[in-house]
């Protein structure tokens, strides 16, 4: 097993909470962390593996192809529905999702348009709510956020369109940056 | 918890079947590399990020958490929580074990929604990273002040299901 920098940041954080925990509660409290973190470890991972499953489905099934092709069809307040969508489904972290903004910018989708598509990403994004919302926070909690969020990547949307008529924030395609 | 762990892999099974009818079993397999080449860096981390999470709820000084964006706290804590979202380092492995503490600490759902909503839409980490510099500054300004009511409203819906839902 090879370990990489990030995972001796994670190892050096719980080492230093480790002794801090020690420090103030003594052995009893970092014991009863251990056991916290056990049974939150084992409650995760079923879902976990899971969710994992779900977000290698999803990257066979919607490649950076097909969301670039959905996002060109329509304009207006469909455009954003169907923004939304594309967003919800866009696998991955930013890595994936802004290069596929930036060619839908270039190509010449509007700032509403992207706007909706990131936001929806980042707030309904389907993997990310598989894999860590819903084995974490519970199906209650996950739903109701879900729910509320909804309608906001449009909202966004709207509030982007709006402000991208302002002289500051003219610009016509991302190719001229 | 069970419930989310039927339906999980309900989808995952789901998802499975359309895969082998569009893509094969050579698309399945794909997608189970893709699976396994995901959760090969979490090996280490997903241990450490909830033991250090379950050290947090130790030693962190919980009180001071209700007070802030607790479930009586209404609006204020609302955009308490909004705020305190756009300033979270990293990642879902990150965040999500920071979210369970909160939530153990007394934190109200409606902040709590804030909160992630705030993380989601603002993350300033990423905004430094990954946004300025593929999007430029200008669309990441636009997108950030697009946002600007975003989480405040998540939290309000939230709060108004509450309500409605009867819960405390």
């Amino acid at each position: 097993m090879e370990m990489t920098r990030t995972d001796l940041v994670f190892v050096g954080l719980v080492v230093a909470l480790g002794v801090i925990c020690y420090g103030i509660g003594g052995t009893q409290a970092v014991i009863d962390a251990l056991l916290q973190a056990k049974s939150l470890l084992l409650s995760v991972l079923p879902q976990l593996a899971g969710g994992l499953l779900i977000g290698g489905m999803v990257k066979q099934l919607v490649g950076r192809e097909k969301i670039s092709t959905l996002l060109g069809a329509g304009a207006g307040l469909r455009g954003l529905i169907v923004a939304t969508a594309a967003g919800a489904v866009t696998p991955g972290g930013p890595f994936m999702s802004f290069p596929i903004a930036y060619a839908l910018w270039t190509a010449g989708a509007g700032a509403g348009v992207l706007v909706t598509y990131i936001v929806a990403w980042s707030l309904l994004g389907f993997v990310k709510l598989t894999v860590w919302e819903l084995p974490l926070m519970g199906i209650e909690f996950t739903s109701v956020r879900f729910l509320v969020s909804l309608p906001l990547p449009i909202l966004a949307g709207l509030v982007a369109e709006r402000l991208s008529r302002l002289r500051v924030f003219h610009f016509d395609t991302g190719a001229e940056r | 918890m069970t419930f989310s762990l039927g339906l999980i892999w309900f989808i995952a099974t789901a998802l499975s079947g359309l895969v082998i009818k569009v893509a094969g079993v050579t698309g399945l397999k794909a997608a189970g590399r893709e699976s396994l080449g995901m959760f090969k860096p979490l090996v280490i981390r997903l241990p450490c990020a909830l033991l250090a999470a379950a050290l947090l709820m130790q030693i962190a000084p919980l009180d001071p958490v209700s007070k802030l964006i607790g479930s009586g706290t209404g609006m204020p804590g609302i955009l308490a929580a909004s705020v305190l979202g756009a300033f979270l380092p990293g990642g879902p492995m990150v965040v999500f074990p920071i979210a369970v503490v909160l939530q153990q600490a007394g934190a109200g759902v409606p902040q709590l929604v804030a909160l992630i909503a705030g993380w989601s839409v603002f993350d300033l980490n990423r905004m430094l990273t990954y946004e300025a510099p593929v999007m430029s500054w200008r669309f990441a300004i636009l997108r950030f002040l697009s946002c600007l009511v975003v989480p405040v409203l998540a939290g309000f819906g939230a709060q108004l299901i509450q309500s409605l839902s009867g819960a405390p």
